[in-house]
């Protein structure tokens, strides 16, 4: 098990450095100097030039063959990818183009709450998810099943930004029960330890503030939960209908065991598996959807600030970005792998 | 007398039963599901008025501005007040939504196909060959082929770094020579590693030799590397793994984020939207196409008509394409569902279409801003519009997989 451990964790190194390479390809595909777009139209020439100079953009993009053959073989690495590269190693993503401030302070303070927000419309895929599906299943072609499976492609059919307005329109506009953006209202604090306000508010027992945070993260949440959780309904579903046809749930039924312990012990274990694979690939949209949802909802996060990144040309924010929800992708995905060792002790790995 | 009986020598043949043909039945068992027929209608009304509305119903998005008529609410009836019927109301550049949603259906049907062309095309045929090359052994001819290529993809590095186009080819011949080696020479106990890494580092360094004794040095160096490499002809298992770890690294980046980084470098459009959805679909396919192919090829069929020595195309062809179509059918229904909800994502984000041009997304992203002055309809009908549609893909797609899947056929 360590050894397979190390294993994957290895193999997800070329991926990540591919992963890499095509951010950086990105970089090189974009029109015009960004010397000339970090100063400006009116930039004069000897200022681009110290620009192109200071960042390196004079250097070759992979490999300098003219410093080889001169016979310089340090010149030879010293290319754009691999100071990309090196800065990459040393967690430095850059700065940003416009307020020239880090990349990597602005992501630390704006990615807890994209979190918040993913965490909790993954808590609400699940619990919405999960049990329409066992429901759906143990009750094949009635009309429970019926109802959640055209509910469950209606959510898998939505444009989550239309959900998001429509949301907003029903609630914020006409009803004005809720209100349409940011985290938290004006004048209300909440002391930050960990940056996710829910759980901060309840750990500083800031019962007004979490009230207040939870209004706010209410909409959003549901509207990036939709996909998500109409994706594990059904794959609950199909797969608790495969386990449900198998012997050992005949001969539990059979012995008389009560159709929720029929159920819940001997079927959802085991159809646990894809539910889990899904959750997994999901969790990896959720961070992506963010983008649309935190656009309506003016959430403070890296949805939005990317957003405003790729609007403004300002692509070491739109790299970091792109590469840290990439990174976090993959490893989900390896926990994904990882955690169907200690579910299914049938698999083994050597 | 043209009767039954007299064409039968007399007899009538009660034992044969009506010949029907896979792709009947399965026709039969979709007419049969209710809501895959709701699907079929909702996609069969969207794609007619669609091409409709642009073939036969002129709209000159440029042209289409009167702030006299902004925002009006929806209309079912002419009034003396309101002369002009609505159906959808109008939107902040007194634009009638009614017309804008009908002719947006127009682009996003377009971005649908050419994003799902792009992905199935590039995808598929990838999926085809990993799999097939992962489950049947290549022959003479395609493991020459692919060492070629290897040989030629591998030498084009040290090519480029000593400007020697020859070591292309040099590189290439060994890849060739790896293949006859295996064919010919079957002396299997030759430290054949060692030949070919002293070859390959020969000719990296000789051509670099020309050029410096760096270049030479590095060259050498790589060509050791590539000599190794090409020891031993690749197999298709290794082909495989090769398509498809490229295939993780794509599926690495979440879809949407994917697309609308790279419409954000190729710059807005609706072209560049379809280019961009159609890149992130290709692992889907491919993935699809390769685990479909693994299952297939090792069917009795496939073995009968290996060991009857047919060609390999034939076999991929005749025998293997035709079995794996239903799962990549329903995957591109479901597909083109996705490429519109895609293509509308990105137009409301302002990567899509450019903005006079009808799209749903793109009403959706300018009418959302002034949502404050309660004009609903502006964004409730092309977002219907969106939901609606691919809501019917979804659904066909639904019916369309019971009605193909082996499994649940009697």
């Amino acid at each position: 098990m360590g050894r397979y451990i190390l294993r994957r964790l290895i193999s997800v190194i070329p991926t990540l450095i591919g992963v890499t390479l095509v951010i950086f390809l990105f970089q090189r595909l974009i029109p015009g100097d960004p010397a000339v777009a970090m100063l400006g139209e009116h930039a004069t020439e000897e200022n681009v030039a110290r620009i192109r100079e200071q960042f390196g953009l004079n250097r070759p993009a992979f490999l300098d063959r003219d410093a080889l053959a001169e016979g310089d073989l340090t010149g030879f690495f010293d290319s754009q990818y691999i100071r990309y590269f090196r800065r990459l190693v040393h967690l430095d993503l850059g700065d940003s183009i416009h307020r020239r401030i880090p990349v990597a302070e602005t992501l630390k303070e704006r990615f807890p709450a994209t979190l918040e927000l993913s965490l909790l419309s993954m808590f609400f895929a699940l619990i919405i998810g999960i049990p329409a599906g066992i429901a759906s299943a143990s009750r094949r072609n009635s009309t429970v099943d019926g109802v959640t499976m055209v509910g469950s492609l209606i959510g898998v059919s939505m444009p989550i930004f239309w959900l998001g307005i429509m949301f907003i329109m029903l609630f914020s506009v006409f009803l004005k029960w809720l209100p349409s953006g940011a985290r938290l209202s004006t004048g209300v604090e909440i002391q930050t330890i960990t940056n996710l306000l829910l759980l901060d508010s309840l750990l500083t027992g800031n019962f007004a503030g979490f009230v207040d945070a939870l209004k706010h993260i209410i909409m959003p949440a549901v509207a990036l939960a939709t996909i998500p959780a109409a994706i594990i309904t059904r794959m609950t579903r199909s797969s608790m209908l495969d386990v449900l046809q198998e012997d050992y749930i005949r001969t539990a039924s059979a012995k008389g065991l009560a159709e929720r312990v029929v159920l819940f012990r001997h079927a959802l274990k085991n159809a646990f598996l894809p539910v889990i694979t899904i959750i997994g690939i999901q969790a990896g949209t959720l961070l992506a959807g963010a983008v649309l949802t935190e656009t309506i909802f003016s959430w403070p996060g890296i949805g939005k600030w990317v957003y405003d990144a790729i609007l403004g040309r300002d692509y070491p924010i739109v790299q970091g970005v792109t590469l840290l929800i990439a990174l976090i992708f993959l490893l989900v995905n390896l926990a994904v792998d990882l955690s169907y060792a200690i579910l299914d002790p049938r698999i083994t790995y050597d | 007398m043209t009767d039954n009986k007299i064409e039968n020598g007399g007899f009538e043949d009660f034992a044969v039963r009506e010949h029907r043909s896979l792709w009947l039945d399965a026709w039969r068992r979709l007419v049969a599901n209710k809501t895959a027929m709701i699907g079929l209608i909702v996609v069969v009304v969207f794609i007619l008025s669609a091409t409709g509305a642009h073939f036969f119903w002129e709209y000159e998005a440029r042209a289409d501005l009167d702030y006299n008529k902004k925002l009006l609410a929806p209309t079912i009836l002419a009034t003396e007040e309101a002369p002009e019927i609505h159906l959808f109301g109008t939107d902040k550049l007194g634009r009638d939504i009614f017309r804008r949603t009908v002719h947006g259906g127009w682009n996003s049907l377009r971005v649908g196909l050419v994003a799902v062309g792009i992905s199935l095309s590039i995808g598929g045929i990838l999926g085809l060959l990993s799999g097939f090359f992962e489950s049947i052994n290549m022959n003479f001819r395609e493991s020459l082929a692919l060492m070629t290529l290897m040989g030629a993809g591998l030498g084009s590095l040290p090519a480029w770094i000593a400007r020697q186009p020859m070591q292309i080819l040099l590189f290439a011949g060994l890849g060739v020579a790896s293949v006859l080696y295996d064919r010919y020479l079957v002396d299997r106990k030759s430290p054949r590693q060692l030949y070919f890494a002293i070859l390959g580092t020969l000719i990296g360094g000789i051509a670099g030799i020309l050029v410096g004794f760096w270049v030479a040095f590095v060259c050498a160096i790589l060509g050791l590397l590539i000599g190794l490499i090409l020891a031993r002809p690749v197999g298709g298992k290794i082909f495989s793994s090769i398509v498809m770890r490229a295939m993780d690294i794509i599926l690495s980046f979440p879809s949407y984020l994917l697309a609308i980084a790279i419409v954000a470098f190729l710059g807005p459009g609706l072209e560049k939207g379809m280019i961009a959805i159609g890149v992130v679909g290709i692992p889907v396919y491919a993935r699809l196409a390769r685990s479909a192919v693994l299952s297939v090829s090792q069917k009795e069929y496939v073995l009968a008509s290996q060991s009857v020595g047919e060609s390999h195309g034939r076999i991929l062809f005749r025998h293997i394409l035709p079995n794996i179509l239903s799962p990549i059918i329903v995957q591109s229904t479901m597909g083109l569902a996705n490429a519109i909800l895609s293509a509308a994502a990105l137009g409301f984000l302002g990567l899509g279409a450019i903005p006079p041009e009808p799209e749903w997304g793109a009403m959706l992203g300018d009418s959302y801003k002034y949502l404050s002055s309660g004009a609903w309809w502006a964004v409730l009908f092309p977002g219907l519009a969106i939901v609606f549609s691919v809501l019917g893909f979804n659904l066909l797609g639904d019916g369309l997989r019971d009605a193909l899947d082996p499994k649940i056929r009697a």
